[in-house]
This record gives C-alpha cells, structure tokens and sequence, in this order.
C-alpha cells in the first residue's frame, strides 16, 4: 500500500525567537498507509495535537516536508491549504467544536457553504450523513438541546459531509464515558471499513487497546519513539 | 458563484436573527444618528435652495428710506434722478407692505405686482389681480384663511372700514417661500389699504446692467440721498447666508458625524470580538471556509444592519424635516421663522448629499465589522484544536 501520509524530519516551533518559545516537533517523520486506522499515542503536551493540525492542513511546519497523497503541501498558500484540507481531510475536534446557537443541520451542512452546491444539493448530503449516524431525527434541533454522545455523532456527521479520505480525530473519547466511547470506535471500525484512512491522537487505553489499530505511532517529547505495525 | 453568496447571504441574515435583540438595538440608534444628520443636511440644503431662488428674482439694488432708523415711504421722483447715474437701467416703485391678521393669527406680505415680466407670474394658478377688488394669494394664506379661487378676501382697514377682494388666484405651492405668505394686490388697492400718499412708495428697485457696478452705484445713490438705504443684492445674500448659518450647519453635521463615528468605534471596541464570535470564526475556518468567505459572511451581517438603518434614518430625516417641518432643529431656525411665519420647507433631497450620509455611516460600521474579524480569521486555523 502507498503512503497517504508522509511526513519528513518535521519541525514546529511555537513562537519563534519569542520568550516563551515552545519547540512542539523536533523532527517527526512518520509514514501512514492508505486504509489504515493509525494511533498518535503519547503523554499529555508529547505533540499529537500540533502533528495531526500539520497532517490536517491546519498549520504550517517551521521545517521539513509534509506529503499528502504524494504533493508537499508545506509551503503551498492559505488557498490551496484550505482546499485540501475541505476535500482530503475531516476533523473530529477534542471540544466538538460545534456552533451551539445552531441547528443540527445547520451545523452539519456548514462546511458546503462556501461551495458552490445548491442547498437542495446540501440538504441531501446532509440528511444522508445524519441518517447514518443515527441522529436524523434530531436534524432541526438546536445543539445546546444535545446530550454529549449525540453533539459527538453531530461533529463526526460535520466531519464526513465531504465524503474525505483521511479522517482526523483529536482526543475523540475525552468527554465521553466508556459506552460512547465503544460506540464511538465502532463508527470509526465502520467507516475504515468503508475505505476511509482513520488518525486518532489518544492517550485513552479504551482506544489505544483496541485490536483494530494497524499502526501506533508512540510520541514523547516532539519525538517519534516508536511505532509498532499489526 | 451564485450558490455560494446566496448561500452566505442566507447565513449571515440568520446569524443576525440569532442575535436579534443586540442587532436592533444597534439599528435603532444607529437609525437615530442617521436621521440626525442627514436632518440637518436636508434642512440646510432646502433653505439653501429657497434662499437661491429668492435671489435670483430680486433686483441689484432696493434702495429704502429710512427716517430714525424706522423704515419709510421713499419719493417716486427719486426715480428720475437715480436713473441718470451710469449704468442703471430700469427702476422700479414698489408698493407692499406687512400685515398682521389677527383673525388667524399671521403676518401677511400684501404686494403690487405690476410688472408682466415679473417671473413669479409663472407660477400662478387662476389670474393675477387685473383690476381693483381682486387678489391673488400665496399657498400659506390660503390654507390659514381657508379660501380657494372665487373666495372674497376681508381685510379689516380700521374698526370700520375694510378692503373686500376676490380671490383671482392662488400661487402654487413650487414657489413657497416666495409667494406662501403673500396677498397681491392691484396698486390702487395697496395704497388704499396703507393709506399711502400721492408720489410715494415703499421701496424703488434699481437695475443696473453690469455687476462690477452694482457697489459704485449703491454708494451714488447714497450719497444722491443720505436719507436712503441702498440695499445690495451680494448684502442680502451675505444676511440671509448668516441666517441660515450654513457654516454653522455644516459644522454641526461633522461634529455628530464623527461623534457617531467615534460612538460606533468605542463601542465595537468595547465590546470586540466576544470569545464566542472569535471561536465561531475558528470552527468556520477549520471546516473549510476561507478567510475570503469570513469576510464575505461579515460583510453581509454589517451591510444588513447598516442599510437598514441608513434607510430608516433617511426616511425618518425625511418625515422630520418635510412634514413635521424639523421641529427638533426649531430653536435653531428661530430667525428663520419669524421672516416666514408659516414657513414649510419644499421637499427637496440632493443625491450627493444621501451618498456622503451613506459613506459617512454605512461605510465605517462595515469596516468595523470586518476588521476585527479578519483578524481573527487570519489566525491559523489550528487555533481551534486547542482551548
Ligand atoms: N499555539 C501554541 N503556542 C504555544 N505553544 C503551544 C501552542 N500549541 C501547542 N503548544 C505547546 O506545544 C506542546 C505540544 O502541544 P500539543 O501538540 O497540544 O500536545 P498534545 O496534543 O500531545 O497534548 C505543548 O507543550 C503545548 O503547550
Ligand atoms: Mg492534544
């Protein structure tokens, strides 16, 4: 299989020549297979956040070489960077990160705004990834309205609506107890299943126990470790 | 391209709605400011307007008798020697004089107007006064007294005499401030009511064919008679200039201008981006949305309000100043209504003025809703995965 990620003697630096300057990654190079469910794992403040926003497309390396599907997208623009990451990638946020006065839908259908889709075309989509993650029936409800486990299916239905090839998750089961959090592993069994190539940053055993991981990647200090294949 | 805005458009008037109590508060005073100024600018301009017309009509000079300081009747034979110094063309005796009505409570311009090329005669309905026992009266004096065309007209002489006139026309309403307060009357009748004596007159008007001279023949005739005032036309337009105080205006209207400028920008930055908007920008930036279509979506939400409260406050500017006659601004035009008693403004908008109201307000409330989320939609989108 190729990589779908490939990353090269990565560097972040937080703050540069500042007073409070924070070195995150110190020369990360990793590789990540198509289809694969791949593990960050790591203490807290190891650098699995920062990884997986340069992996996202979310922030630029201070050095070294991120490969997506093959391109180097370290130095490419804002522009670019905000295309890949809108059809490449699909985010699963630590603090779901969904806009509370919001309906489902609404928070949903949000990323296909700025397309050129008719809102017929949105509405499909949208009620197509709600109904498969089993929270169509609240599809009009605003998300305070929400319990925790179903504002996660509402973030996680946000992340698919682009029909992305790499799904990214930050710390997904932090703010759930452990049935949401098998639930939660289960959707994400599903949609690797489905073809979807699945990044998990995790210091959670619930997930990092799991026999579905192809491929942990051990993180300490801004430092790979090590990383072990099954 | 068009599914996209429409799209953005939508989304933005709903996250307006969501704040809705916040938003219309702000379209409320922002609506106020508006109609403040743009008050002051229509009021300014429609005076400026009456006064031009004013002026264009009247004569270079009008010279006037004075005895005491009081105002008195000239002597016609004045006439023929005023009209031997150079340059003066035609001059004119003038008969008129006020009026007050006690009946209805006004001040009346009661007026001879002989003269067929006089241009106010353009804007008559009906038919001036041809022969004794007829009028034609300005639109104010016809609504105060209620009279239409055919109307006999009553003015008490004394506590047993009066002049009873017919009402021949009316003025139309286009030439207000010439002609609202006005009763025209043949000669006759106008000395007969001011019991004026043979060979008099109220004032003389003086033509003079070049306007380099109009100053030089002023002084010629004041020295002619030292008991005259000759009046020049570039004085009374100095006076009436001072009156309308359109400096003065213009000062006021920059001051609340920038006072509402500088309310708007201290209250935006009062109040800033709240840490919810700021976030709300983040999530937008992390799921796709370029920094362009923040700014669009800010656009909008800015554009939304301030047009509506730009429209408001020009019709609340318009109803203010045209049908309730700036009954805010009354104190200010106090000099003003004592010449024009029942003085009514002409409705009159210039564009050039709306677009400076519409830059001085729409504009900067639109710049302050962008800037300070461009400037949290220029920070990278990872700032989301944390906090
Ligand atoms: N925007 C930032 N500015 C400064 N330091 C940061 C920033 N983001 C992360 N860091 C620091 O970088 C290190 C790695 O952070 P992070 O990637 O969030 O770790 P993890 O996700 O593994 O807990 C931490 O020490 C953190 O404090
Ligand atoms: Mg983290």
């Amino acid at each position: 299989m190729e990589d779908i990620i490939k990353t090269e003697d990565v560097v972040c630096i937080f703050n540069r020549g500042l007073p409070d300057e924070m070195v995150a990654l110190r020369g990360v190079s990793v590789e990540i297979k198509r289809g694969e469910i791949c593990v960050l794992r790591g203490a807290s403040g190891c650098g699995k956040t920062t990884l997986l926003s340069l992996i996202g497309c979310m922030a630029r390396p201070t050095s070294g070489k991120i490969m997506v599907r093959g391109r180097d997208v370290a130095k490419l623009t804002e522009r670019f960077l905000t295309e890949i990451r809108r059809s490449t990638f699909g985010f699963i946020f630590q603090q779901f990160n969904l806009i509370r006065e919001l309906t489902v839908f609404e928070n949903v259908a949000l990323p296909l705004y700025p397309l050129d889709s008719t809102f017929l075309q949105i509405k499909h989509m949208a009620e197509e990834v709600l109904g498969k993650l089993h929270i169509i029936h609240k599809k009009n409800a605003p998300i305070r309205q929400l319990s925790g486990g179903e504002q996660q299916r509402v973030a996680i239905a946000r992340a698919l609506i682009n029909n992305p090839e790499i799904i990214l998750a930050d710390e997904p089961t932090a703010h759930l107890d452990s049935k949401l959090s098998n639930d939660l592993i289960d959707i994400m069994v599903n949609l690797n299943k489905e073809g979807k190539t699945i990044i998990i940053a995790t210091h959670d055993p619930e997930v990092f126990e799991h026999a579905f991981i192809n491929r942990t990647i051990f993180m300490k200090d801004g430092l790979v470790r090590e990383v072990r294949t099954q | 391209m068009f599914n996209k805005r429409k799209k953005i458009i939508e989304f933005a008037l709903s996250s307006l709605l969501r704040k809705k109590y916040k938003n219309l508060a702000i379209i409320i005073v922002f609506s106020v400011i508006i109609s403040i100024i743009s008050s002051i600018l229509f009021l300014t301009n429609s005076l400026k307007k009456e006064a031009f017309q004013l002026f264009v009509d009247s004569p270079a000079i009008v010279v006037q008798k004075l005895s005491g300081g009081r105002h008195e009747l000239i002597d016609i034979a004045y006439i023929d020697e005023i009209k031997k110094i150079a340059g003066v063309g035609e001059v004119q005796p003038r008969f008129w004089g006020y009026y007050f009505d006690s009946l209805t409570d006004s001040n009346y311009t009661l007026l001879a107007i002989d003269s067929k090329k006089d241009k106010r005669l353009d804007l008559i309905k009906g038919t001036l006064p041809e022969k004794d026992g007829q009028c034609a009266i300005g639109a104010g004096v016809a609504r105060v007294r209620l009279s239409v065309i055919n109307d006999d007209m009553l003015l008490p002489l004394s506590e047993d005499n009066e002049l009873n006139v017919k009402i021949t026309g009316v003025f139309s309403t286009d030439s207000n401030i010439l002609t609202n307060d006005l009763i025209v009357l043949t000669k006759g009748d106008i000395i007969r009511f001011f019991d004026m004596p043979e060979g008099k007159a109220t004032d003389l008007t003086v033509e003079v064919f070049n306007d380099g001279e109009v100053a030089t023949v002023a002084k010629k005739i004041k020295r002619m008679f030292p008991a005259t005032r000759p009046i020049q036309k570039s004085e009374l337009v100095r006076t009436y200039d001072t009156l309308f105080n359109w400096r003065g205006g213009m000062m006021i209207v920059m001051f609340v201008g920038a006072l509402a400028a500088f309310a708007i920008f201290a209250w935006d930055k009062a109040t800033g981006l709240s840490a919810e908007e700021r976030r709300e920008i983040g999530i937008l930036k992390a799921i796709g949305w370029e920094t362009s279509d923040v700014l669009e979506l800010k656009f909008w939400e800015g554009f939304v309000v301030s047009i509506l409260s730009f429209l408001s406050g020009i019709i609340l500017a318009y109803v203010h100043v045209y049908f309730f006659g700036a009954t805010l601004f009354e104190p200010a035009l106090k000099g003003w209504s004592v010449l024009f008693p029942q003085f009514t403004l002409l409705p009159f908008i210039d564009t050039y003025h709306v677009f400076i109201v519409f830059f001085l307000t729409v504009a900067p409330y639109v710049a302050s809703t962008i800037i300070p989320s461009w400037k949290a939609a220029i920070a990278g989108p990872d700032s989301v995965m944390r906090s």
